[in-house]
């Protein structure tokens, strides 16, 4: 050791090596058309501008490509993730150091480099990356296993399983599945043999630095006490011949498979949206775009459609997808992957696409609740929903075909503005004994309070309504309404795939509000929160929207208004999709608990951007769903599992969902809590209100 | 003497609580134009059954013919004009059956008169009958002038105070008219549904369920009670969802709409999702235990009880009173 | 088989009922902030056409006798492809009657051609009188069948359609002789379909013929004969018991006695 330079022999033992660079062709060749294959077919696909803010962008590979913030959120599969990322990263580098000292006659594989790094730290990652390919590996061939033999699909366990639903099983996902155990195999087997050969190599050399390798050297002392150095000479050189094979074989192939991730999860994390996901959807030109929603993959963008191969296929979307949990069709990650499969498959883009698979039926199509769920889980930013949304848009607008309920709900929106069919309420009657100033008589304010459809004609949310005028009085806040003079913002008709009345009601309500010189609205729903600050700037209105939890927060600290009284209550908060996930507004509503309520609100587990839906989004509050898939009974579940006395809500949709499921789970189970569902309006009015 | 008014009956409905109640207009309204009530009886009668319609008028008019014994759109109505047009009365009066409605705009027409129906109420002025009549989906009540004779009314034959039978014997006069039966519409089939297999939307009264009934087996109780009623059954989606009875049977925002002159609520809360089911309804009643259920808004009459309580005996006094 | 169906546009039915108004003087219904709509029955009417195209061809011309106003329902026809669309307009301060309507949509038909199949809906919801149908039979002395919910022809058996109409104990299917009316209501194989997108955005550019009573043969005298029959001497709003009638009673055997009494006596009168 003295005065030797550390290294290793490089290619020791192995002869006729020109082979391997012959072979290096094909492999490169045959992973090189794989790519391109990929990306000529993304380029199939309608024009996105993707490239504006690039240090914004870069800042989300960073996060998520580098950091993987995203795959953290699951600890256990990030945790192996981890190792498995990095450890291939450490071994791409001691790849490339052989590549440069060896081929390029660079000689910096040596010395204290060659000691710390490739042979210490490589031996660790390589190590690392086994355990990492082996807890991958228990994950799916035992804990996915043992639970789809006991049809377990809600495991509670530590290793977080994310099973697609068993009632879709097209072929190509069970090819996906094969395929994943595959890759397992040969990723384990490259790498054990990796370690044989520097055990083998360690011990027929006597390599003085032998223990610098811990992993190598372990293989080389328990190879010395029952091989002979003839013996490791002749496994040393079939078990590299193999090991080549298979690295190059594995390199040929992955682009093929999702291991092409690395990079297409780089671009799509590169190309993804920057805007919230309530701002997801995009108008459609009538009268210029070819067609109306999409039912090919021709009509999908060339984002979308790279989106379809960034799929790592890992079910986070499926699995905190409401609708999949309560048992219905939908499963996004069989959405996305059944239309990769196609796109793969299909020469002619121009075929139809819904009805395709199982998992992309209508009866699939029509059970999103649009809440975003999905896009929030992936890791690699695929927009499940959106593609959703855009084949709703052709069974609304190109086919006229919607589910019953819905139809009713469109044809009262068309008839009267409103999508509540047979209410026998008018957009004033909330107003009766309160002095409510309407925009026609005051014709201008300095606050519009934006009512909605549900405020204003579903009886219960009119004490809502009532409870944040009294609010807006009590604070001297100089607001009015619009009266018979709102329109729906047409958010359930956008989500319903009408996008044409959609933008018809749009287009009268930024009318009407431009007409009145509105600069600031509040409401106190989510959805007109949401299409009003997100969607109609698109459509040429654009005002300062708050939610009303924003607004009546800052009048408390601003001093206008100040609980006289706080109620003893154990509260918990439900986030609206609307508000919380989609527009990240978390604390505001949340506040005006801490405010309202004595002791601190309890967070439900799935709470924040990880809440689940009330269901009733996407126009399902119209749909009348079979009794044992019902979204918002999930939901009053795990509100009644905090034992709090009270749900609090900011949305009226999510109001009317949970006291109907609320009241149906209390129904079968009479020992539960009697549970209430209030506005955090309503908690600020009782605590604030003078006796 | 000619006749004034004249009330049609048909031998296929017979002398129904719904006939009585146009005889029972008829008389009424003759006296109020001082004139002649005849009954003209049309299809093909037995005698039994003209002897029973003669106790409710001075004359009966018997328009028979084993070609009219079954209602035909064409043949009938033309029987019904020339018998008319024989009789040349100032009002003709009709149920509110399908058949009615069906003829009489045509059969005013052809006499050259004036019509209207669903009539609630009929008075006589002057030369006029004026009739009143819910209109605007029973938002408005209008009253109409009929002017022009003769004048063709079909009432809402149920709601008026039944005939009261004569001392005096009726004239019965067998009319001698000429019918030809009109090939331009020949009847294949006819089927008759059982009462409870009709449609919800089109009952006139109902007894609905709800979530307090708690399980499948009230609901008997509540067939018994409608069958005690003339009523058909109905539930809230609560009841339905949970598997008590058949989705079919769900009223509300997703579910039928009815609009029935009665309709009885019983441990149904009256969330607006139901009341929007119900909106059409004439009279809604209801029975529940809590007094602060909404429902209770939404009614004209309630009973704040408990329905197991409630619903037997409540059976047996209106068999009793309907009897 | 050429079809004519009949439109009529109406108000809302669907308005609150705390918001409808009437003009007394008029004696007609306020229209206030409430929409017109096509008439349920008409849109019935409307489908059952459209289906019967769909399966045995034909053409399908809609007529509508309103104000300017109801040629957004003639659109909307338009928008489900129907062939022709025809708006007679009138300016009457009072809607008309059925016998009017009957006389003018006769006049109408009459200058459109030969028709083999006219359809209405059996009632409008407003004034809600079921007589145009059976009046307009009546105007060229064709048979009516009324309450159908479906319809159908054999290609075996041209000049003949198939009818199944709703009666009180159920229904009945006839066959009849074309040229007829029929009159139609609902069920849920009629449903009113909802148009495709493109197909509304194209109706605003289809040709609609406008036409004044003038331009169909008539005017306002020779329709007086059929005004004068009937006249609306009043309309009023019924005032409705807003509050509850709980029974009471010292035993409850009284309270059911008196709850019994008052279900038969609205039972009686149904």
């Amino acid at each position: 050791m003295n005065g030797e330079l550390p290294t290793r022999e490089v290619l020791w033992n192995v002869t006729h090596v020109w082979i391997m660079y012959v072979l290096l062709v094909p492999t490169l060749l045959i992973a090189g058309y794989g790519f391109y294959r990929r990306f000529r077919l993304w380029r199939r696909g309608r024009p996105a501008q993707r490239f504006d803010q690039p240090w914004k962008r870069l800042e989300l590979v960073f996060r998520h490509a580098v950091i993987q913030q995203a795959t953290w959120k699951q600890r256990f599969a990030g945790f192996f993730h981890a190792l498995i990322f990095w450890g291939m990263i450490v071994l791409t580098i001691a790849t490339t150091v052989v590549f440069i000292h060896h081929d390029f006659g660079l000689p910096i594989m040596q010395g204290q480099f060659y000691l710390w790094f490739q042979s210490l730290t490589v031996d660790i990652f390589g190590a690392l990356t086994i355990l990492g390919l082996g807890l991958a590996a228990s994950r799916r061939w035992f804990f996915c296993l043992r639970d789809a033999v006991s049809n377990n699909t809600k495991s509670a366990n530590v290793v977080e399983l994310s099973l697609p639903n068993n009632k879709l099983r097209p072929l190509s996902q069970l090819v996906h599945s094969w395929e994943a155990s595959l890759i397992l195999i040969f990723l384990l087997v490259i790498l054990i043999s990796g370690f044989l050969l520097e055990g083998w190599r360690i011990a027929a050399t006597n390599d003085p630095w032998g223990m610098w390798s811990p992993f190598g050297y372990m293989v080389a002392m328990l190879s010395k006490s029952w091989m002979s150095v003839a013996a490791m000479q002749s496994a040393h050189v079939v078990t590299w011949w193999l090991h080549m094979g298979l690295v190059f074989g594995f390199l040929a192939w992955a682009p093929y498979t999702k291991l092409v991730h690395p990079v297409t999860a780089v671009l799509n994390l590169y190309t993804a949206p920057l805007t919230p996901i309530g701002a997801s959807l995009r108008a459609i030109d009538f009268d210029n775009d070819e067609s109306l929603g999409v039912n090919s993959l021709a009509g999908f963008t060339w984002k979308d459609l790279l989106d379809l191969d960034a799929c790592t296929e890992c079910g986070r979307c499926t699995a905190v997808c409401p609708a999949n949990t309560v048992g219905k069709l939908l499963s996004p990650r069989d959405v996305i992957l059944d239309l990769q499969h196609l796109s793969h498959t299909r020469d002619d883009f121009s075929m139809s696409i819904i009805d395709a698979t199982p998992a992309l039926s209508p009866e699939a199509l029509w059970a999103c609740t649009t809440c975003g769920a999905c896009v929030e889980a992936c890791p690699v930013s695929i927009a499940q929903m959106p593609k959703i949304i855009d084949m709703r848009r052709h069974l609304a607008m190109e086919e006229a075909v919607l589910p019953d309920t819905m139809e009713t709900a469109i044809g009262s929106l068309e008839a009267r503005g409103h999508p509540y069919a047979g209410t026998q309420f008018s957009r004033l009657d909330w107003t009766k004994g309160l002095q409510v100033p309407q925009l026609a008589d005051v014709q201008e304010c300095e606050v519009l309070l934006w009512v909605g459809c549900g405020g204003a004609l579903v009886e219960r949310n009119q004490r809502v309504t009532r409870a944040m005028a009294q609010l807006l009085e009590k604070a001297g806040v100089r607001y009015a309404i619009l009266g018979r003079e709102e329109k729906c913002t047409g958010d359930p008709a956008r989500r319903m795939g009408n996008e044409f009345l959609f933008q018809n009601l749009a287009r009268e309500n930024i009318a009407t509000l431009q007409r009145y010189h509105v600069k600031t609205v509040v409401t106190a729903c989510p959805h007109c929160f949401n299409t009003i600050r997100n969607e109609y700037p698109e459509l040429g209105g654009e005002f300062e929207v708050l939610h009303h939890s924003q607004f009546l927060e800052r009048l408390v600290s601003e001093g206008k208004l100040s609980p006289n009284a706080q109620s003893e209550a154990k509260v918990t908060f439900h986030d609206p999709c609307y508000l919380g996930r989609q527009n990240k507004i978390f604390d505001a509503p949340r506040q005006l608990i801490q405010i309202s309520v004595r002791p601190a609100s309890i967070e439900m587990e799935k709470s924040r951007e990880n809440s689940f839906c009330c269901g009733g989004g996407g126009g399902m509050s119209f749909v009348d769903e079979p009794a044992n898939q019902r979204v918002n009974r999930e939901r009053a579940r795990q509100v009644l599992a905090t034992g709090a006395d009270v749900v609090a809500v900011g949305c009226p949709f999510c109001m009317t969902m949970l006291e109907d499921g609320v009241t149906a789970v209390q129904a079968s189970d009479l020992s539960a809590r009697p549970t209430k569902v209030l506005d955090v309006a309503e908690l600020l009015w009782d605590a604030v209100r003078d006796e | 003497m000619t006749s004034v008014v004249i009330s049609c009956v048909f031998t296929w409905t017979g002398i129904d609580r719904a006939a009585l109640g146009v005889l029972g207009a008829g008389q009424r309204l003759a006296q109020e134009l001082s004139g002649r009530h005849t009954i003209l009886i049309l299809g093909s009668p037995s005698d039994d059954l003209v002897a029973e319609v003669a106790r409710f008028a001075d004359c009966v008019q018997v328009m028979s013919d084993p070609m009219l014994a079954n209602y035909h759109s064409e043949t009938t109505l033309t029987a019904l004009t020339e018998a008319c047009r024989q009789l040349n009365p100032a009002v003709i009066l009709l149920g509110n059956d399908s058949y009615c409605q069906e003829m009489a705009p045509r059969l005013a027409h052809r006499l050259k008169g004036s019509a209207t129906g669903d009539a609630l109420s009929l008075k006589a002025e002057g030369e006029a009958v004026l009739v009143t009549r819910s209109v605007y989906g029973g938002k408005a009540l209008a009253t109409f002038a009929l002017r022009r004779k003769p004048a063709v009314i079909w009432v809402r034959a149920r709601a008026y105070d039944p005939a009261r039978p004569q001392d005096a014997s009726a004239e019965i006069v067998h009319m001698q008219l000429k019918i030809e039966e009109d090939q331009r519409v020949v009847l294949i089939d006819r089927q008759t549904q059982p009462q409870d297999a009709a449609r919800l939307e089109d009952a006139r009264v109902i007894v609905s369920g709800g979530r307090g009934l708690g399980g499948p087996e009230p609901f008997t109780h509540l067939q018994s009670l409608a069958s005690a009623m003339g009523a058909q059954v109905a539930a809230s989606r609560a009841a339905c969802d949970a598997g008590w009875v058949p989705a079919g049977w769900q009223v509300g925002q997703t579910g039928k709409k009815v609009a029935p002159e009665l309709y009885l609520a019983i441990a149904i809360s009256g969330a607006s999702q139901h009341i929007m089911g119900i909106a059409d309804a004439k009279t809604i009643a209801a029975i529940n235990l809590d007094p602060d259920a909404p429902i209770f808004h939404h009614c004209q009459f309630g009973l704040v009880d408990d329905y197991r309580k409630v619903v037997g005996p409540l059976r047996e006094k209106i068999i009793e009173l309907l009897a | 088989m050429n079809i004519v169906v009949c439109l009529k546009q109406i108000l809302d039915p669907e308005m609150p009922s705390r918001d409808f108004r009437i003009d007394a003087a008029t004696r007609e219904a306020d229209r206030g902030t409430a929409g017109l709509v096509m008439n349920i029955f008409c849109a019935n009417a409307l489908e059952t056409a459209l289906q019967f195209r769909e399966q045995h061809g034909g053409k399908i011309t809609v007529v509508a006798f309103g104000t300017s106003s109801a040629e957004e329902i003639l659109r909307k026809a338009l928008a489900l492809r129907v062939d022709t669309a025809v708006l007679v307009q009138h300016d009457f301060a009072q809607r008309p009657n059925p016998w009017v309507a009957a006389r003018v949509l006769a006049a109408t038909i009459r200058k459109l051609g030969d028709f083999d199949i006219i359809l209405t809906g059996r009632e409008s919801g407003d004034w809600g009188d079921g007589q145009t149908g059976g009046l307009l039979a009546e105007e060229f002395s064709w048979p009516c069948v009324s309450f159908a919910d479906q319809l159908n022809t054999d290609a075996t058996k041209p000049g003949l359609v198939k009818i199944r109409r709703q009666t009180d104990q159920g229904s009945e299917t006839v066959e009849a002789n074309v040229p007829l009316v029929i009159t139609v209501t609902n069920n849920d194989q009629n449903v009113p379909r909802i148009a495709k997108t493109r197909d509304v955005m194209q109706a605003f550019r289809q040709p609609l013929t406008n036409w004044s009573l003038a331009d169909i043969g008539l005017d306002k005298q020779s329709l007086e004969e059929c005004l004068t029959g009937t006249e609306v001497v009043e309309l009023t709003i019924p005032i409705k018991q807003a509050h509850c009638e709980l029974v009471t009673g010292e035993t409850l055997e009284e309270r059911i006695a008196g709850l019994a009494q008052r279900i038969v006596a609205v039972v009686q009168s149904a």
